[in-house]
């Protein structure tokens, strides 16, 4: 059973039939071909599929897609007209911030959100706001060096 | 399976109550729910989704919070009261999951769960912390004590939901141990709260009884807003022996005792000495 649903993604009004108990995460990769969020444990455990719920970093595995609602959702393929999401793909770049690149669309979405709502915040913050993003092949150095880049200087 | 986001009370009471027990299984942010069907456990008919119902009150009183169930724990975070009025609350609500499971897991999902390793559920009880339960004839509020009877146990009857926290300002800390800091589970979790005369200590541990608990007879040897250390030493040692330590597969009981000694040792000393949760 399928019911019409109508999301906001990246700008862009969407209408699909989406079953009820359907995660987020599926409705975007498979129902709106956006494979750039990943699917890492789908528990809640990786952060591999964050998403941008109404600005705040959420758990597509564990999001309905029909408890969004009219909330903008910002998937890592909306993040290069966003001038925040642009400035955290570059640096990452810069820093060669990733390796096999899984879990980068869940850092730099996670990223985005913190820093839109914190413009200007420090780098032990932004890097408590990333723990629930794992790596597994970076061994996060290259990471800390992008966020180090990201956050204003200590005072 | 149907989704259903009633907008008022009654409509979701209505929907609980209908058809035989079972049918309908309640949603809030849904990091527990999702992962349970997702194995199985359980086959409701139709998910009883809270996201519509205007139940997301932060509302701060003379001396106490009130927190509406179905507000996500970074709301909490982003108060800008909460450090200085309950600190031991901000501490808890940080260590829960990451900060994108924080931006949808409520309090009203984490005590119904009420699972042995919540991070919420040892401060809420050193806090004593009540919860408002709204049923077809209305709402009553019991204290969170009361209101869990075990693991996944609590007082709810079929038609009843959490509708609201509310919490007192007090002085108080939160202190954890676990293998990594986000997404992992705590082998143990302890609160402390006093009342601000510092006639009263609380203090609650987790993640080592099929349950969180008060330890009583520890928190009684406390008295006054810095109590001297040989106190705080024997209480975090009471504490200790009080929690109803087991071994499991996290830690063994040996291990477990030790690190209540000092976090509980730590929590004390942790809790700001000024009268602070008033409304200055
Ligand atoms: C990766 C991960 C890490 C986690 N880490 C921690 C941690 O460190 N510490 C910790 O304490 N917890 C942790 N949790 C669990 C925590 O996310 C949940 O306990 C959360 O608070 C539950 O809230 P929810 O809104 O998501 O509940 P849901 O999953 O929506 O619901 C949980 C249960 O409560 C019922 N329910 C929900 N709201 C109500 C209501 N208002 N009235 C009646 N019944 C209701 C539901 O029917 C369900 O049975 C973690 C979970 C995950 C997935
Ligand atoms: S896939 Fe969602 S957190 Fe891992
Ligand atoms: S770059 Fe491979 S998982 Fe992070």
């Amino acid at each position: 059973m399928t019911s019409p649903l109508r999301l906001l993604v990246n700008g862009v009004p969407v209408e699909t039939p989406v079953p009820p108990s359907e995660r987020l995460l599926d409705t975007l990769r498979w129902r709106l071909g956006l494979r750039g969020t990943k699917e890492g444990c789908r528990t809640g455990a990786c952060g591999a599929c964050t998403v941008l719920i109404g600005g705040h970093p959420r758990l597509s595995c564990l999001t309905l897609s029909h408890q969004v609602g009219e909330e903008p959702i910002l998937t890592v393929e909306g993040l290069e007209s966003d001038p925040v999401g642009r400035a955290v793909m570059d640096v990452f770049v810069a820093e060669a911030a990733l390796q096999c690149g899984y879990c980068t669309p869940g850092f730099v979405v996670a990223l985005t959100g913190l820093l839109k709502e914190h413009p200007g915040a420090s780098e032990s913050s932004l890097l408590e706001g990333l723990q629930g993003n794992l790596c597994r092949c970076t061994g996060y150095s290259s990471i800390r060096r992008a966020v180090t880049r990201l956050a204003e200087p200590a005072p | 399976m149907a989704l259903l986001a009633p907008t008022r009370a009654e409509e979701a009471i209505a929907e609980l109550l209908d058809g035989p027990e079972g049918r309908v299984a309640v949603l809030a942010g849904g990091t527990d729910l999702l992962l349970d069907l997702e194995e199985g456990k359980g086959a409701p008919e139709v998910l009883l989704s809270l996201h519509r119902l205007p139940w997301r009150e932060l509302r701060w009183g003379r001396e106490h919070l009130e927190v509406g169930a179905t507000l996500p724990l970074a709301e909490l975070e982003r108060d800008p009261e909460l450090a200085r009025r309950i600190p031991g609350l901000l501490e808890a609500v940080g260590a829960v999951g990451g900060f994108a499971l924080r931006n949808q897991a409520t309090l009203g999902g984490n005590l119904v769960r009420a699972s042995p390793v919540s991070d919420l559920i040892p401060i809420l009880l050193a806090l004593e912390c009540e919860v408002g339960i709204l049923g077809s004839t209305g709402e009553r509020t019991i204290p969170l004590e009361k209101f869990l009877l075990g693991p996944r146990r609590t007082v709810l009857a079929r038609g009843e939901l959490v509708r609201r926290v509310v919490i007192p300002t007090l002085p108080s800390a939160f202190r954890w141990q676990r293998v990594r800091p986000a997404n992992d589970v705590s082998q143990i979790s302890v609160a402390v709260a006093r009342t601000p005369d510092g006639e009263h200590w609380r203090i609650a541990t987790a993640g080592v009884a099929p349950l969180a608990r008060r330890a009583r007879t520890a928190e009684a040897l406390l008295r006054g807003r810095s109590p001297p250390e040989e106190l705080m030493v024997s209480a975090a040692a009471g504490a200790a022996e009080e929690a109803g330590v087991r071994a499991d597969k996290r830690a063994t009981d040996t291990y477990r005792r030790q690190l209540l000694r000092t976090l509980v040792l730590r929590a004390i000393r942790a809790v700001p000495v000024g009268p602070t949760g008033d409304a200055g």
